[in-house]
């Protein structure tokens, strides 16, 4: 029988908690000094091992860390958009069905009229040049950093109107089509700036 | 729990600003972030990792997963605790991907060349870097990290038997590749 404690039992001597039969090895680890040279070697590699030079990394990560955060940011506001936007397409195409439904000869029938002719023009617009970004697929692009930022930017102010476009529904019917037209067509300059920003940046850098 | 007290101070002296910045998603504050910690956890990634390039993707993987989930980090614990935990779990999963070739041929035949050429005595560091990875994981995790045989069966989904015997397989290995 070895008269000398195990690797084992040493290592588990060092673990924090008392488990059964803990006593007996620690008596014979207190007697024998061959157990206790054992046991300070230990200490020691691990000593050692914690003393170890930091190893640093010799490329910086961040950029690749940021543009992967920017395209799953991008993935998700495309995906919040694109239902938002279906969402308020459908709810002007009620409203403005509804209106032509419930009077016969309003007053500004004419004005109503051309507002939701121009809406329609603006929605188009708008639609197109989303559809012209998905093709384009930004997220699979490699931008640099300003570039995403003024992206990033864009994209902000579009979901702000998209915010004010849900809003407009609770005004009365001629501030609604105003606020509307005015919020789409803010709408399409936006997106143009955005295609602008993703497509012929990469057009003049030959991507 | 001293070891990761000082990590947080590698945050800027404005932390809570930095951390309530990054919560809202601010590039400079996620950055800040990176900055703080881009260190100690490359480091982690790379005694985990066999390969530099590992280190760094597992090093980039923490760090969007950081990014994404800063919200969560509830401030119960140390951040540096948090992104640590991330690191050595992205690290795990790493070599779990790789399967790395872990012969015990391998290493016992080097061990052998050893016993016959003194002359090849390693320091710590190769030592280190020629044990099997399941092994030095373990033994950095404990040894070095703090974490518990639980934590590190846990997070490896083994048992804490598994982890107590890799860590006496790391030590003994260690012992007489250093020739002590």
């Amino acid at each position: 029988m070895n008269p000398h404690l195990e690797l084992e039992q040493l290592l588990a001597l060092r673990e924090p908690g008392a488990e059964p039969g803990d006593a007996a090895l620690r008596d014979h680890l207190a007697s024998c000094a061959e157990c206790r040279a054992e046991a300070e070697r230990l200490d020691q590699l691990q000593a050692r091992l914690r003393a170890l030079p930091v190893l640093r990394p010799t490329r910086d990560r961040w950029p690749a860390v940021r543009a992967r955060l920017a395209a799953d940011r991008r993935r998700v506001w495309w995906r919040r958009a694109g239902l938002a936007s279906a969402g308020m397409a459908a709810a002007l195409a009620g409203l403005i069905l509804g209106n032509s439904f419930r009077s016969a000869t309003p007053p500004d029938a004419a004005g109503v009229t051309g507002a939701a002719a121009e809406i329609a023009r603006a929605k188009e617009s708008s639609q197109a040049l989303e559809q012209l970004l998905q093709q384009y697929d930004p997220d699979s692009r490699i931008i640099d950093g300003r570039t995403d930022r003024i992206a990033q930017e864009l994209e902000n102010r579009i979901a702000a109107v998209d915010r004010e476009l849900q809003q407009t529904a609770a005004a009365d019917e001629a501030e609604r089509n105003a606020a509307a037209l005015r919020l789409w067509r803010e709408r399409v300059g936006l997106l143009d700036a955005l295609v602008d920003v993703h497509v012929t940046r990469a057009s003049n850098v030959g991507l | 729990m001293t070891r990761t007290l000082l990590m947080d101070s590698l945050l800027p002296a404005d932390a809570d600003a930095v951390l309530a910045g990054a919560r809202t998603g601010d590039p400079a504050s996620l950055e800040a972030l990176y900055r703080a910690f881009e260190v100690p956890v490359y480091h982690l990634a790379r005694r985990l990792c066999r390969t530099a390039e590992d280190a760094e993707d597992v090093m980039q993987e923490t760090f969007f997963e950081v990014c994404r989930s800063i919200r969560q980090y509830r401030g119960d614990g140390s951040l540096w605790g948090w992104v640590r935990s991330i690191a050595a779990s992205k690290a795990l999963m790493r070599l779990r991907r790789n399967r790395y070739r872990e012969t015990d041929e391998l290493h016992d035949d080097f061990v052998a060349a050893r016993r016959e050429a003194p002359h090849l005595r390693m320091d710590l560091e190769a030592a280190l870097e020629r044990l099997p990875e399941t092994s030095r994981a373990v033994v950095w995790l404990h040894d070095v990290e703090g974490y518990t045989h639980e934590e590190i069966a846990s997070m490896m989904g083994r048992t804490t038997s598994f982890s107590k015997s890799q860590l006496a397989r790391a030590h003994r290995r260690l012992r007489c590749w250093l020739n002590e």
